[in-house]
């Protein structure tokens, strides 16, 4: 006879047995009990919603039916095992598995076991819960993160691309126009001197060839242009603190997330957007890990024909110093990285028709950094985009 | 007499300033010394008139180019803006031939300009034959 924990006295087995049932009818959680020989004694309702099996079919039968055939053929083993030595694989410990439905399909579960010893012998507990949804949402994490990774080295690429472009257009326009000034002088008059017209014209084909290596490496990183589409900007934001808190230790900070009803959404390529956020709330996360008010927030709202999103931190905020350089590839004053990010994310809003900005003192007392991106592609980035390849007016 | 170099069949062989034609100049207002050095160079072996300048601010110590002038500006000029040359150009009475040069991205270009562009755009580097082919 059971005693009754509520200190109400003993209870009839027939009282014990309807609460038992009752619990396990209610449990959300699949709940299965085995013998020694790892057959099913319980099966509870969970348990068929989640296997498809109802209790009279399973009930005897070894428990590996409900077990993918790489689990099954060392189930026997492990409880053997167990049985023998004592060596705990699972037991008081839970892990993620894999269980089989009846249809054959297979699905992530988190599985705790626990153990009894009862007047019939050695009986296992298991407990389940599906975590399909939960894997699907990591999983989605998961290829989002590494997309915007891979979009982020592209990117640097690109921005690494253009900067030395930019950089050796100079020099070389100059090596150039001296070379073809060189060879103009040598072949006039009466004393040209042919060796050194030869010489110098090799050294203008090679000048040249620089050249058409700069047009070309420019040509490759400016034909990139954004895949754009509707966006829903309070998903998007929110995707975006998700994606940044799995992977970084936010303990202590607080998040917020400040987005005006009904927004519009804008044209934009989403997965560049989200490069930008990502890299905005990381920044952000890193200006306040030393403070001890540790707030970041990301607010969106339309202000004219532009979706504008401020991500403020309570942070230090950006020495005054640093802000003529701070969206320069190259300039970070960051130990780590290559200090492209933000050039980076001011590229991505540029292409977009819009801007990205620092102000020193943002809401939360730290630096804010604002995005702007147009609601619509605008008549501006129409006509670049018509364009296509050249500029109106431009030749190479 | 205004010399109209685009009716020349082989733009780099005609000779602007001949005798008893109105003088021409072409201003280069480059920050790049090394640039704006090679660039005057050239033109000057070609048989232009160069006048350089450094920035903006000395190209308006000067009297205004002419109508028959050219003008080359780089639209990244320090202080001034080669953007607000531009305009400042489009703006006179007899404007000038205005070739822009840049060598920054075609977005930073872009957004340089706005709604100011010009006729004619040259990116770095530059050849002979790219500023030639539009004297």
């Amino acid at each position: 006879m059971d005693e009754d924990q509520s200190g109400g006295g003993p209870v009839t087995p027939s009282v014990s047995e309807a609460r038992l049932s009752s619990v396990l009818g209610t449990a959300v959680d699949g709940i299965v009990v085995m013998d020694h020989q790892a057959r099913i004694l319980l099966f509870n309702t969970a348990c068929e919603k989640l296997f498809g099996y109802t209790a009279d079919e399973v009930r005897g039968q070894n428990v590996k039916i409900l077990m993918p055939e790489d689990f099954a053929l060392a189930h026997d083993r492990f409880v053997s095992n167990y049985l023998t030595t004592g060596e705990k694989r699972i037991i008081g410990i839970g892990r993620e598995v894999r269980g089989k439905h009846r249809d054959g399909r297979e699905f992530p579960i988190e599985l705790s076991v626990g153990e009894a010893v009862t007047p019939e012998g050695r009986q296992f507990i298991g407990i389940m819960r599906d975590i399909s949804a939960r894997k699907a949402v990591e999983q989605r994490l998961a290829q989002a993160q590494a997309q915007l990774v891979s979009m982020t080295r592209i990117s640097a690429l690109d921005e690494m691309g253009a900067a030395i472009a930019h950089e050796l257009n100079q020099p070389l326009t100059a090596i150039m126009l001296y070379l073809q000034a060189a060879k103009r002088q040598a072949s006039s008059g009466s004393g040209a001197d042919s060796k050194l017209v030869e010489i110098v014209d090799k050294g203008v084909n090679e000048a040249e060839r620089a050249s058409k290596i700069i047009q070309r490496m420019r040509r490759f990183v400016e034909k990139r242009e954004p895949e754009r589409r509707a966006v829903a900007v309070a998903p998007l934001i929110r995707e975006c603190l998700e994606l940044v808190t799995l992977g970084n230790a936010c303990d202590g900070v607080a998040f917020a997330i400040d987005v005006e009803d009904d927004l519009p959404q804008i044209s934009a390529d989403p997965v560049q957007v989200q490069q930008v956020l990502v890299n905005l709330i990381r920044n952000a996360l890193e200006a306040v890990r030393a403070v001890e008010d540790k707030r970041v927030s990301v607010s969106a709202g339309v202000r004219e024909r532009d979706m504008i999103i401020r991500v403020s931190d309570s942070g230090g905020g950006v020495p005054a110093e640093l802000v003529p350089n701070l969206f320069k590839a190259f300039s970070g004053s960051k130990k780590k990285g290559l200090g492209l990010g933000l050039a980076i994310s001011r590229s991505i809003a540029q292409n977009h028709g819009g801007d990205l900005a620092v102000e020193q003192a943002g809401s939360g007392g730290g630096a804010a950094f604002v995005l702007r991106l147009p609601l619509s592609v605008g008549r501006a980035s129409a006509e670049a985009q018509d364009a296509g390849e050249g500029m109106k007016g431009s030749s190479e | 007499m205004v010399v109209q170099f685009s009716d020349c069949a082989v733009p780099a062989r005609c000779s602007p300033g001949r005798r008893g034609e109105a003088q021409v100049t072409v201003h280069i207002v480059e920050d790049d010394p090394g640039v704006g050095d090679a660039l005057a160079l050239l033109l000057r072996q070609i048989g232009h008139e160069v006048a350089i300048h450094p920035d903006a601010e000395s190209l308006f110590e000067d009297p205004p180019p002419a109508t028959q002038d050219t003008v080359i500006v780089d639209l990244g000029l320090p202080g001034v803006s080669g953007v607000q040359v531009i305009r400042w150009l489009s703006r006179l009475k007899t404007p000038p031939k205005i070739i822009a040069i840049s060598g920054q991205p075609r977005q930073v270009i872009e957004k340089m300009l706005g709604d100011d562009q010009p006729a004619i755009l040259l990116r770095k580097p530059l050849t002979e034959e790219a500023i030639v082919r539009h004297l």
